[in-house]
């Protein structure tokens, strides 16, 4: 094929704006599917995607559509919608020269359509702006348009009005896909370079490498280097997305595919790494992309002791998909035997709880998640830490750094007090206000990552009806006044309670956080005070108080039968706890120490 | 034999008297044989004197219950089924209990309790007639209760009920104060209290027991203290105080659902419950259970065999019968399982009977279903049985001789260990060891470690050297502690 005859693009766009539809329409417009075999949304292939309606892992396919008697071969690189998994549209962008904008025109702009047209600037994409569901009777397409080009500078005319659910417009999509998205460039005669963007793993076959060839070509039974592992392998097969795996000889510059070659881990690859060739390597890599930083920690562990085992089988098979998820073994007082779990962000470790549970139906003691800080010591290193539990003595700390992100919100201009309240109250700095339309406005701030990592999306949600919508991007590591606050039940410190928390705040934090345990911690025989220290003075107490009566009156022989499934009831409900010292705590309350709402 | 008016009770009207129902003689089938080789004669230590009183006497031997579902009216508090007695023919229902009774007529009871409802709602003759029959069920010696309803006694009946062989009565007196009784729905004016327990003494019972209920809505600690010291006055050996509770189904339920009244403050009840402790106390009257209080050697000997875990039989509608100890390891009474108290012609149990199995069934292939419950052998394995509560079905399936209308509850060993434990700790003589382990074949030390340990560091639970029981601050949140009891770990 010739070079000038591909085109590789992505589409991107906010959750629910209609990329898979538009996707799906393409592939049975370019004949790629038929109509029949189309089931919906193809591209995505887990089920926790397809009930979520988001899409995790990008994936690529390949189509051929003709235009004006010239075939073209147009690989669509898809990608997921979704803030946390930021680095995986930015890994797919890179290996396109195109992007196709989608936003809906009922609702318009929203905050991952800025951030996902930011990723593709920065990838250098040429980006078409596409106004989706115009069919629908609350569109207002003029309006979108006159949003893209205030904000992303896309001339209003410029941008296409379609239906991806009828199929309106998308013939001229693709038309301008061919005619306005440049070809790759044509680097044939150099050594080989290919850009791995995904991977998955396949139990038959080992790793499946996803890649985009740069220069030069990839052949079958070539002996091929990853240049950033130095590690060198033979093809075995390489393919096309069509959207099923189709073995090919070779993949030229320019193409879109996969490639097996006999690799057994997936952590033996590294995504964004260059694969080139053994006998005659380039002398430089890709530019690959920043490798995705696990900003989110939380730990697990087993219900019940004895299913350690199974709970480190079931997190090892979930790491082979997923190479962005890390789980080490942890040893708590408190909890046990269980794992530290790295996450790229709140949506990632859902997912992973959700496949936790359905896949492997084991019970887990989750506690909130924390973010990671960086820790200035005395002696003028760094140091990383996942936990709260793992700050050195105070005496070897010379400063603590907390994460900063670029928070932006988008939200209804009657709604703007209620948000802005909400962040500054959350240490957010306001950068900048920009009104999109009258009734709509974006705001950026600085924000804190632990402030806003728990539940400050649900109440943004909360406040503006539903409507608002906010990203955010990892800028770095920032010091701050931060205290540890540790919280002793029944005079025992919870190591899984700490938390690290701005100072200004830390009091206010450490009371409603005693307030949440002491309601969520059932009464026990004895009397149980909860207390927050900080440095080790004692700051706030609660208590909780102690049965005073809990007795059946009446047990004789017509009433064992009935007693005696009340008190298993009654045990019951004490296995889901963890016993720290002489005290039951239910699971909800290691759930309630990020949770800062009243 | 006392005299009675022989129209209220007719031995004729009992043609299966000496014949049970099946028309088999006493016999179990060969499968049943060989798992328990005494099945068919069974040996309680029937012959045992009891009459001499110990001191938190362990009872040995088969508990009988009967119970009355009939009151005058319906207490607003009671949760236990009965109906009103109004224009019912309570004849036909005693000679239905008297027949269910027959039943069992391989067993020497040890404890004989008539209870309800109100047997007192019977006439009298009846009431009579149903404890002479009882009571020669009954092994010499035994103790033999009736419940009374302080409004429902008479001269004639106590002393009918005395000749019987009812040797102790149980007054629901409930509470001396009229604006507690008028809100109870209780028949019976404090008056009636004094007077019917003067009676009983004048007509010679010496062992006489008072229920009382506090934390009623609305009291206060004063309303409880006026009541215990009114029982107090009338001398009786022995108190049960229940605290109250809000059975499902209900008047007071309901009218705490709807805010019409509510429970008192957990601090008001448990002061309640500590000062009755400590005041019973003081007049000689010692806990020996949760709620129950008594002179030493006057504890109610059949309720003890509850909570001993003892195997007794239920006889009526709404009532359960124990599967008992069953031996674990080899050890305890010998065939003290379930099939003990099996009925013979009744022990298809309604929900594996079919229309085939009654009396015809077993009497053409002459085999006694007795072991098999639910199509579940029992060797090994025991039941709780518990007869359905409604009247009419009881009476004709008694009447037809067809299986009686029941809810099998199975209890393995598991649970017979866990339930041993619950109920023996609420004793405050608490779980004997070796009465333990020689019941159930197992060590409760051993069994229940984990719970033992744990409670003996709070000081709720102290292990002394051949029991283990719970301390005096642990009986107000006993169920927080039981629970831990109720399943192994």
């Amino acid at each position: 094929m010739d070079i000038q005859h591909i085109r590789n693009f992505s589409i991107v766009a906010h959750i629910d704006h209609g990329k898979s539809t538009l996707a799906d329409r393409m592939l049975e417009l370019t004949g790629t599917i038929t109509a029949r075999e189309a089931k919906d949304q193809i591209l995505d292939s887990m089920d926790i995607e397809r009930e979520r309606g988001i899409t995790i892992k990008a994936s690529g396919v390949t189509m051929e559509y003709e235009r004006d008697g010239e075939t073209y071969m147009l690989n669509l690189i898809d990608t997921p919608g979704h803030v946390d998994f930021h680095y995986e549209v930015s890994r797919a962008l890179t290996a396109c020269e195109g992007a196709l904008l989608v936003v809906d025109a009922s609702q318009g702009i929203q905050a991952q359509t800025l951030a996902n047209a930011y990723v593709a600037t920065e990838a250098g994409a040429e980006i078409l702006g596409v106004i989706n569901k115009v069919d629908l009777p609350a569109a207002q397409p003029e309006l979108v348009a006159e949003e893209i080009e205030h904000v992303l500078g896309i001339r209003r005319n410029e941008c296409f009005r379609i239906s991806a659910k009828t199929g309106l417009g998308v013939k001229d999509l693709l038309d301008a896909v061919c005619d306005l998205l440049p070809p790759p460039a044509d680097r044939r005669h150099e050594p080989a370079r290919a850009l791995i963007y995904d991977s998955h793993y396949d139990d038959y076959r080992g790793v499946i490498c996803y890649v985009r060839v740069f220069s030069g070509t990839l052949k079958v039974r070539q002996k091929i280097r990853l240049m950033g592992e130095g590690s060198a392998y033979q093809v075995t097969e390489l393919g096309k997305f069509r959207p099923d795996m189709r073995p090919v000889d070779e993949l030229g510059t320019g193409e879109v595919g996969y490639v097996i070659a006999n690799i057994r881990n997936l952590g033996d690859v590294h995504i964004g790494d260059t694969i080139t060739d053994d006998a005659r390597p380039a002398p430089d890599a890709l530019r690959g992309y920043k490798p995705p930083m696990q900003m989110v920690f939380s730990d697990f562990y087993p219900g019940n002791n004895t299913e350690y085992p199974r709970l480190r089988a079931a997190f090892e098979r979930l790491a082979l998909n997923d190479a962005s998820f890390s789980f080490i073994p942890q040893n708590s007082q408190a909890l046990g035997f269980g794992f530290r779990c790295g996450f790229l962000g709140l949506l990632h470790m859902e997912i992973i709880q959700e496949r936790l549970e359905r896949e492997n139906d084991i019970d887990v003691v989750q506690t909130a998640p924390t973010v990671s800080y960086e820790i200035l010591l005395s002696d003028g290193t760094a140091k990383r830490i996942d936990s709260p539990s793992e700050l050195p003595d105070r005496t070897q700390v010379q400063e603590i750094r907390e994460p900063f992100v670029r928070l932006e919100i988008i939200t209804t201009t009657d709604t703007i007090g209620g948000v802005m309240k909400l962040a500054e109250s959350r240490r957010c700095k306001l950068v900048k206000t920009d009104y999109l339309s009258p009734t709509r406005v974006l705001f950026e701030y600085r924000a804190p990552l632990s402030e806003i990592v728990y539940d400050f999306y649900d109440q943004i949600k909360g406040i503006s009806h539903g409507y608002a919508t906010m990203d955010y991007e990892f800028t770095g590591f920032e010091a701050g006044d931060l205290v540890k606050i540790d919280i002793l039940v029944n005079h025992t410190p919870v190591e899984a309670l700490s938390l690290i928390v701005h100072r200004s705040n830390a009091e206010a934090r450490g009371r409603k956080l005693i307030i949440k345990l002491r309601r969520s911690i059932p009464r026990h025989q004895f009397e149980i005070p909860l207390q927050v220290a900080i440095g080790g003075k004692i700051i706030a107490r609660e208590t909780i108080k102690a049965y005073r009566k809990d007795v059946t009156a009446k047990l004789y022989g017509g009433d064992v039968t009935r007693k005696m499934k009340v008190l298993k009831r009654q045990k019951e409900g004490k296995k889901r706890m963890k016993s720290i010292g002489s005290v039951e705590i239910p699971q909800e309350a290691f759930m309630s120490v990020l949770d800062t709402s009243d | 034999m006392v005299e009675y008016d022989s129209s209220l009770i007719e031995a004729d009207r009992f043609p299966n008297r000496d014949a049970p129902l099946s028309g088999l003689a006493p016999q179990v089938g060969p499968d049943a044989d060989r798992r328990m080789p005494d099945a068919g004669t069974v040996r309680l230590d029937a012959t045992r004197p009891h009459a001499s009183r110990r001191s938190d006497p362990e009872p040995d031997g088969t508990g009988l219950y009967v119970h009355v579902p009939f009151c005058r009216s319906k207490c607003r508090y009671c949760g236990f089924y009965s109906v009103p007695v109004a224009g019912r023919h309570t004849g036909r229902l005693v000679d239905c209990l008297l027949r269910e009774l027959d039943q069992y007529d391989g067993i020497e009871f040890t404890t004989g309790y008539i209870g309800g409802g109100s047997p007192t709602a019977l006439p009298a003759g009846q009431l009579i007639g149903l404890a002479c029959q009882v009571a020669q069920r009954l092994v010499s010696g035994a103790e033999f209760t009736v419940e009374c309803n302080p409004g429902q006694v008479e001269p004639g009946l106590l002393e009918g009920l005395r000749q019987a062989g009812v040797n102790r009565l149980s007054f629901g007196a409930q509470s001396f104060h009229p604006a507690e009784l008028e809100l109870l729905g209780r028949g019976h004016r404090a008056e009636d209290i004094r007077s019917s327990v003067d009676l009983a003494r004048r007509v010679g019972y010496d062992n006489l027991g008072l229920d009382l209920i506090f934390a009623l809505p609305g009291s206060s600690l004063t309303d409880w203290q006026y009541s215990v010291a009114a029982a107090l006055d009338l001398g009786v050996q022995h108190i049960s105080a229940y605290s109250l509770s809000f059975e499902p189904g209900t008047v007071f339920d309901a009218w705490r659902r709807s805010g019409r009244l509510s429970a008192v403050e957990e601090d008001l009840d448990r002061a309640m419950y500590d000062w009755t402790i400590e005041r019973l106390g003081q007049a000689g009257l010692r806990q020996y259970e949760i709620s129950n209080f008594a002179r030493v050697g006057c504890e109610c000997r059949h309720n003890l065999g509850y909570w001993a875990n003892q195997p007794y039989v239920g006889i009526g509608p709404g009532a359960a019968s124990s599967a008992g100890i069953l031996p674990v390891s080899g050890l305890g009474v010998p065939n003290a399982g379930f099939c003990v108290g099996e009925p013979r012609g009744m022990g298809v149990p309604a929900m594996t009977a079919d229309t085939d199995h009654g009396q015809g069934a077993q009497g053409r292939d002459g085999r006694a279903p007795s072991c098999s419950w639910a199509g579940r052998p029992c060797h090994g394995q025991g039941a709780r049985v518990t007869n359905n509560p409604e009247i009419e079905s009881y009476v004709i399936a008694v009447e037809n001789g067809a299986p009686i209308p029941r809810e099998v509850q199975p209890v393995n060993a598991a649970d017979t260990l866990c339930e041993t434990a619950v109920l023996n700790l609420r004793r405050r003589a608490g779980i004997d060891l070796a009465t333990f382990a020689r019941q159930t074949g197992h060590d409760a030390l051993r069994t229940f470690a984990g719970p033992i340990q744990r409670y003996r560091d709070l000081g709720l639970i102290e292990v002394t050297p051949g029991a283990v029981r719970l301390t005096a601050p642990a009986l107000p949140i006993a169920d927080s502690i039981l629970c831990d009891f109720a399943a192994l770990e």
